[in-house]
């Protein structure tokens, strides 16, 4: 499953379903609200693009590790510490494939996904900076 | 002709979004943002630079499509085209 949405998910329903046939790791990423002295998180994305740039993501991560399953669950809207912002569940015949398949996931997301996050404190709010280098409009 | 503007994150806090506005054939892509930036000077400032240049961390979409920032002088919007302006994102 690829999606953007603003509810959570149950991670083991999404483990036990990635365990395919020939599948001998299942390495999962949750990515939580962190308590930086905020009050919650709001998370905002270019929904028709983003999806279609995770699920190229996970296209090619499929293709270079050989991975058996991926699934990539990115919430938005306003959520508190400790909540879920990204599930990424990936399975592999092997722990190598399952770790470098999730690892390129997250790096690939972080690096073109169009998300933004803003930490909502006490004061106000402050975006989250993203990472530069690819402000200069060019193509993933 | 009729193209739609969506703005993201900060600068959609600062000059809204889904703006669907008429322009004129042959109007190109920075002309069109620069008109519609300068109803807030804060979000203008927010996208441009003091030279009226895009800041280099401004990302571009034309349908869906990333577009160079040097390329935006010169390419014109058409009827239909949503075109996206936002940070750099920080997703994850």
């Amino acid at each position: 499953m690829i999606a953007i949405q603003t509810a959570d998910v149950d991670i083991g329903a999404l483990i036990a379903a990635a365990k395919k046939q020939g599948t001998g790791a299942v390495v999962v990423f949750d990515g939580v609200v962190r308590d930086d002295d905020i009050t919650e998180m709001e998370l905002e994305a270019y929904e028709e693009v983003a999806v279609q740039e995770l699920e190229k993501i996970a296209g090619e991560a499929t293709r270079q590790f050989g991975l058996l399953h991926v699934d990539i669950i990115h919430r938005i809207g306003r959520l508190t510490v400790g909540e879920n912002i990204l599930i990424i569940v990936v399975s592999a015949g092997h722990r190598p494939e399952a770790y470098s398949g999730s690892r390129y996931i997250i790096e690939e997301i972080k690096r073109g996904v169009p998300i933004w996050k803003k930490e909502l404190t006490k004061d106000g709010g402050r975006w989250v900076p993203g990472e530069h280098g690819h402000g200069s409009g060019k193509s993933r | 002709m009729t193209v739609k503007i969506r703005f993201f994150a900060r600068f959609r806090e600062l000059l809204g979004t889904d703006i669907v506005t008429e322009v004129v054939p042959g109007t190109m892509f920075t002309s069109l943002i620069t008109t519609t930036a300068r109803k807030n000077p804060a979000g203008y400032a927010a996208i441009f630079d003091e030279k009226g240049a895009f800041h280099e961390f401004v990302i571009l979409m034309k349908n869906g499509k990333r577009i160079e920032l040097t390329d935006a002088a010169k390419t014109p919007v058409v009827d239909g085209d949503e075109i996206a302006v936002f940070p750099p994102v920080a997703g994850g």
